[in-house]
């Protein structure tokens, strides 16, 4: 199934972003994160993506620094940035992305499932035949952490099972 | 009590227990599991008091953990903490003989507010 296009799809990202940075990644004494920031084309290295399929077909995707990814582990495993291993940044950044996915399709047209999160080097990642539909780009340790929401596509995984 | 904490990803795991503390059920013991398939068995050697499941996991999801429970008679008090909680999710969660949803993300209020009537 592919989207109808022309259907308009109204999903508040910055509002979801928001609710994960301040639940799980903002400390007590944390500096200002900056939701709907500027997107200044920030390099990426790393993207974490859900796939959802169903009624909404897509993917949530979040792509960052390998530095900012480090700082999501470092914080989510409460340990020190250079403890965190590779193994820890996947885990993470992909539950990030299964967090913010989970409440992205939960305003999308349903019922779809959402399929387990993938990790992987933004270089190698593509996703043929869709289109994005809203993206937000988060600032946060001065790292920049960029949202976007996919329409259409092949599905990501025959592994969806809900969220 | 024994609460058993079923994740496929550790960094939520992880997440849960700590906010468990956080919410003043520091003094409960704790078992985990990182898929549906290792809760079950989970479930039936440790008979914790509690299940927090996540939904989506591999092996066996959430929701078929706890028609696989329910279904070989085990009456364990069981709820969802997932990412998302649509009207669907809600009434097969139900449906299935779940207490509650908790979503990602929480808080350790929404633990409290939640959990409080089951743990104490």
């Amino acid at each position: 199934m592919t989207n109808d296009l022309s259907t308009a799809v109204e999903v508040d990202l910055d509002m979801i972003a928001e609710q994960v940075w301040s639940a799980f990644l903002n400390g007590d004494n944390e500096e200002e994160t900056i939701f709907a920031a500027p997107d200044t084309g920030a390099h990426t290295d790393l993207a974490a993506s859900v796939a959802m399929v169903g009624a909404y077909e897509g993917h949530l995707v979040v792509s960052c620094s390998h530095k900012a990814s480090r700082d999501v582990a470092s914080v989510l495993f409460a340990m020190e940035p250079d403890e965190v291993t590779p193994d820890d940044v996947g885990d993470a950044l992909g539950e990030l992305a299964n967090v913010l996915g989970g409440n992205v399709k939960s305003v999308l047209p349903s019922p779809s499932q959402l399929s387990l999160p993938r990790v992987s080097a933004t270089a190698h990642e593509r996703w043929p035949g869709t289109v994005e539909v809203c993206r937000t780009v988060v600032r946060w340790r001065d790292e920049a952490y960029v949202v976007s929401l996919l329409s259409g596509g092949q599905s990501a995984s025959n592994n969806t099972q809900g969220a | 009590m024994k609460i058993l904490v079923a994740d496929d990803s550790r960094v939520m795991r992880q997440i849960v227990v700590r906010t468990l503390r956080q919410a003043g059920f520091e003094d409960h013991e704790i078992v985990e599991a990182p898929d549906g398939a290792e809760a079950k068995s989970k479930v039936d050697s440790e008979k914790p008091d509690l299940v927090l499941s996540d939904w989506n996991m591999p092996n066996m999801s959430g929701i078929e953990l706890l028609h696989a429970l329910r279904a070989g008679g085990n009456t364990v008090p069981f709820a969802f903490v997932t990412s998302e909680c649509s009207d669907e999710m809600i009434a097969k969660a139900e449906a299935g003989g779940a207490l509650f949803l908790i979503s990602k993300p929480f808080t350790a209020e929404t633990f409290r507010e939640r959990l409080s009537d089951i743990l104490g």
